[in-house]
């Protein structure tokens, strides 16, 4: 059924991700042309060939023996893409707002996005009232207990 | 050794700091992104006050139970709430999803009580002995050390050995990144002001970890752990059934890791690895490791919870801090006037025992406290619905991640990171090789550098990283971990084709 | 609540600055002190010094953050982007500050970040284990000149204090040593003490804390240290070597002039203090004082002075 189509997704993405990693091993060996003390040539150069190797090896094997495995699976995107959405912009507006506003973006973000049943009064009172007490406490305790500077 | 320091470790202000301590730790561990060492900076001025013995009981008792405290985020979000639990993660969560996470954390306890008392007892009567076993590894031995890990990465990625060594390879590289310890070169930054400092070990953790869980859950309406019939307290007597008739390999465990938490900066992750991997060469044919299987839980914690009493080893004995919370108790104790160093055992002999007392002491509360916490923990994450869960774990880890370094950035990292490790474990390079050979990056780096230096220097290159009898002994290991499984299964392999 | 109580506390800071008085201590809380290395450091050891002191002198708590990376690079770069307000400050060394952004582009500068205080240094000593052959540095020096390159000696970075020492050392004596870089003292103080290297290149710190179990050689002082009546500086047994590597703080460079004065005066107090002094002394370190206003000559006199050892050493153009 969905079969034949999560093999072959699963085959392109499992072979596009070896082929990312053999990319990330000869950046890597590039970059390491610019470094002036051997010192800090040598790992990096004989982790990038390992890498390379191995990558390799896994596109190799993949390429010639399919197994239809992997994929993305089933799964709703928009939900996923919400949930990472929000906490990225958290991140971006935190130095003009603050961390608790921050917070309370990713947090609802993560409330929707993970929200699979219907939306009743109560339930929306009580998960942002929880959200709420939750994302407090958590803060008190980083920045009043552990003394950390939460902007 | 008399039976004063054991007294006096008994009061009523040295049990409390004892008991509040373990309680704090486990609490402080469970969130990823606290760590022991943040922890630990926080509360040494709290000690300037106390008695040196004291203070020594109260950080010891919150390090330990920080330790303990990372296998809850393991077990039940797949996230390992400190790098030592790691390990942790491997049979913990598979035996969540299938309904006996409360069992898990109950084994977790028992596990972490017993390796912590191993390495305490260690710390007791053993401690000038194995300190030399920390002076006897070089950076050959380290090198090797960390070649030996990577083996049991690979190892640990059944069926797919070249897709866990890459993971493993490009966690190294990762590890690069930033400008080098040994060197004044500035890696693999292209340019960007941001990677200046590199890829931590702890904001990587929760991002390749914890982020792709969350992204599975927000997809799928699925509850997140199945509980059947509610939370039972019956299953800590199983547990108990279950760590008794392990005895060996509890015992085995706690030595390994007692042993690893002796070698200064290897770490409570490097302990719970190799214990894991040993317990898994040796398993049983019915044992699934990787699928749930109780003792792969019991190896890591009992490993990483004896690292805390090894790593006091050298820290007591030589002046030399085995991990970065030993260090800062190091520097809470000088603080205090305690002479540190080779004259401590000797000159202030009664602080130390005292201490080591109090140690064994928060280790048996931590059975009593570790039990209680971890049926609340597990009670909440599983009963908690899961459109609350999902945004108070992705908070977490923010706020968790900026506390590291107090850096936005980071926290941004992270989850880019967590996008990655969501792809890219999709289609079957895993988690943890990357983090693993994250850790394991610096320490084969720095081993590799200085051995060559020194070895060039002494015109015996070969002999420096061959001829060495514990880098013989480790290299030996490392062939057999790689070497063992593959004629292992060519021989099942073979006898099933003949019986065919 | 709490704004107006800054506010009145602004206010009264305006009012004293206005009449001349230096600035009273007027901290909003507790304060943000960050280690650009790991725990167990030097740096670490004396910040922990300091910080009882500061409890006591000024009521506020001193909270030590560390920022590991780089060798300090990765703290320093993230200095100026802190807030300026007095609450956070960041402890620093020579001479990193001055090498490292000379050989590359690490992110900050040397003039660009605002000290105000060098309170100690840890002078340079060659250790050696206890049970080493090297008696005296005689010793060493001959094994280094008819063996070259076999002395391997252990010391803390690259194009650090350790190793420029030993880079000016071998250039004196014409010996040619080893140097085998470690992640901080520690570490190879670790190696030192497991013979994995003929000798270190470290601090009197590590004379200091390993006490009967090492041996030192010679301290790069200009008289012996109290600690080590026994041990002879550089200068007598004929090396013109003095120096080591200096700690200080800075504060963000968006602080204000009073701010930065300000901590100058606290720190200063501190560095009076004879039981801070006497802690100090006692752990192996040796006390400087050079305060917020005679850090530019100072700062002068170093920079020109380590950017032509690191010239000559070759870790710079």
């Amino acid at each position: 059924m969905n079969a034949p189509v999560s093999n072959s997704q699963g085959q392109l993405g499992s072979l596009l991700t070896s082929a990312f990693f053999v990319f990330a091993g000869v950046l890597t060996l590039y970059d390491t042309t610019g470094y002036t003390d051997r010192d800090s040539q040598v790992f990096p150069q004989t982790v990038a060939i390992l890498l390379i190797i191995t990558a390799g090896i896994s596109f190799i094997t993949r390429f010639l023996r399919p197994l239809g495995e992997d994929g993305f699976g089933a799964g709703v995107w928009w939900r996923r893409c919400l949930l990472i959405a929000t906490m990225l912009l958290a991140c971006f507006v935190m130095p003009y707002v603050g961390f608790l506003p921050a917070g309370v973006v990713a947090f609802v973000g993560g409330l929707i996005a993970a929200m699979h049943d219907k939306w009743t009064k109560s339930t929306v009172f009580l998960y942002l009232g929880a959200g709420a007490l939750i994302m407090v406490a958590f803060f008190g305790l980083f920045k009043f207990v552990l003394l950390v500077p939460l902007p | 050794m008399e039976i004063g320091q054991f007294l006096s470790a008994m009061t009523p202000l040295n049990l409390g700091l004892a008991l509040f301590g373990v309680i704090a730790g486990t609490i402080v561990g469970s969130i990823p992104g606290l760590t022991a060492t943040m922890a630990l900076a926080i509360l040494v001025p709290i000690t300037f006050s106390m008695e040196p013995a004291s203070a020594l009981i109260l950080l010891g008792a919150i390090y330990t139970g920080a330790i303990y405290g990372g296998a809850y985020a393991a077990i039940l979000l797949n996230t390992p709430g400190t790098p030592s639990a790691i390990a942790t993660t491997f049979d913990g969560y598979p035996m969540a999803k299938r309904g006996d996470g409360d069992l898990a954390v109950a084994l977790a306890c028992f596990a972490s009580v017993v390796g912590g008392m191993v390495g305490a007892l260690a710390l007791l009567f053993l401690a000038p002995p194995l300190s030399k076993v920390a002076l006897a590894f070089g950076p050959i031995e380290y090198f090797w050390l960390s070649i030996f890990g990577l083996s049991l990465i690979a190892s640990l990625s059944e069926g797919n050995l070249a897709k866990g060594l890459a993971g493993g390879a490009f966690g190294m590289i990762l590890s690069t990144v930033g400008v080098a310890e040994i060197s004044a070169d500035i890696r693999l930054t292209f340019g960007s002001q941001t990677l200046i400092g590199g890829f931590g070990v702890v904001g990587a953790l929760i991002g390749l970890y914890c982020i792709p869980v969350l992204i599975d859950l927000v997809a799928v309406p699925d509850r997140h752990l199945k509980v059947e019939g509610g939370v039972r307290s019956v299953r800590i007597g199983e547990a108990f059934g279950i760590a008794m008739k392990s005895k060996f390999n509890l015992f085995r465990s706690s030595v390994i890791g007692t042993l690893v938490g002796i070698l200064p900066g290897a770490g409570g992750s490097v302990a719970g690895l190799v214990a894991y991997s040993e317990a898994k060469r040796t398993a049983k044919p019915h044992q699934k490791f990787g699928e749930g299987e109780p003792d792969g839980i019991m190896a890591t914690e009992s490993a990483n919870n004896a690292t805390v009493g090894g790593g006091f080893i050298p820290t007591l004995v030589l002046g030399i801090p085995g991990t970065p919370p030993d260090a800062i108790v190091l520097g809470a104790l000088l603080i205090q006037g305690v002479r540190t160093g080779p004259a401590m055992f000797t000159q202030s002999g009664s602080i130390v025992y005292t201490f080591i007392y109090g140690l064994i002491i928060a280790t048996i509360l931590m059975l009593p406290a570790g039990l209680l916490i971890g049926r609340y923990a597990y009670k909440s994450i599983v009963t908690i619905p899961k459109a609350v869960l999902v945004p108070t774990v992705g908070f977490m880890t923010i706020i968790g991640t900026f506390a590291i370094r107090n850096s936005i950035s980071d926290v941004v990292i992270m989850i880019c990171l967590g996008i990655f490790g969501w792809v890219v474990a999709r289609f079957g390079f895993k988690a943890s090789p990357i983090v693993l050979g994250l850790i394991l990056g610096p320490i084969a780096e720095q081993g590799f550098v200085q051995g060559w230096t020194i070895g060039s220097a002494i015109n015996d290159l070969p002999g420096m990283f061959f001829g060495r009898p514990i880098s013989q002994a480790i290299l030996a290991f490392t062939l057999i971990t790689l070497i063992l499984p593959l004629v292992l299964s060519r021989r099942q392999r073979k006898s099933a084709m003949e019986a065919d | 609540m709490l704004r107006r109580s800054i506010l009145k506390a602004g206010a009264a800071m305006a009012l004293t600055m206005t009449f001349g008085t230096s600035a009273q201590a007027e901290l909003n809380g507790p304060v943000n002190y960050v280690i650009p290395f790991g725990p167990g450091g030097e740096s670490d050891i004396s910040a922990r010094l300091q910080q009882p002191f500061f409890k006591d002198k000024f009521g506020q708590d001193m909270v030590v953050n560390y920022q590991p990376g780089g060798g300090g690079a990765v703290g320093w770069a993230s200095l100026n982007g802190l807030n300026g307000d007095g609450q956070t400050i960041m402890g620093i060394n020579l001479p990193h500050i001055v090498i490292k952004p000379a050989q590359k582009e690490v992110g900050f500068t040397t003039d660009g970040l605002n000290a105000f205080y060098m309170f100690h240094f840890t002078p340079d000593a060659i250790v050696v284990p206890a049970d080493s052959a090297y008696q005296t540095l005689a010793d060493l020096v001959a094994d280094a000149k008819a063996n070259p390159g076999q002395v391997t000696m252990s010391g803390s970075g690259k194009a650090s204090a350790n190793h420029l020492a030993q880079i000016k050392f071998d250039k004196m004596t014409g010996a040619l040593t080893t140097y085998v870089p470690f992640k901080g003292t520690g570490a190879s103080t670790t190696a030192l003490l497991g013979n994995q290297v003929k000798a270190q290149w470290g601090y009197t710190t590590v004379g200091a804390k390993q006490g009967e179990a090492v041996r030192m050689l010679a301290v790069a002082m200009e008289e012996r240290h109290p600690l080590f009546p026994d041990v002879p500086t550089f200068k007598e047994l004929g090396y013109d070597m003095v120096g080591g590597a200096y700690r200080g703080i800075a504060l963000p460079n968006t602080a204000s002039a009073e701010t930065t004065q300000m901590w100058s005066d606290m720190i200063g107090e501190i560095n009076a203090d004879p039981a801070f002094r006497q802690q100090m002394l006692d752990g192996g370190f040796a006390l400087l004082d050079v305060d917020a206003a005679g850090m530019a000559d100072f700062m002068a006199a170093r920079t020109v002075e380590y950017l032509n050892d690191a010239r000559e050493a070759g870790l710079i153009e």
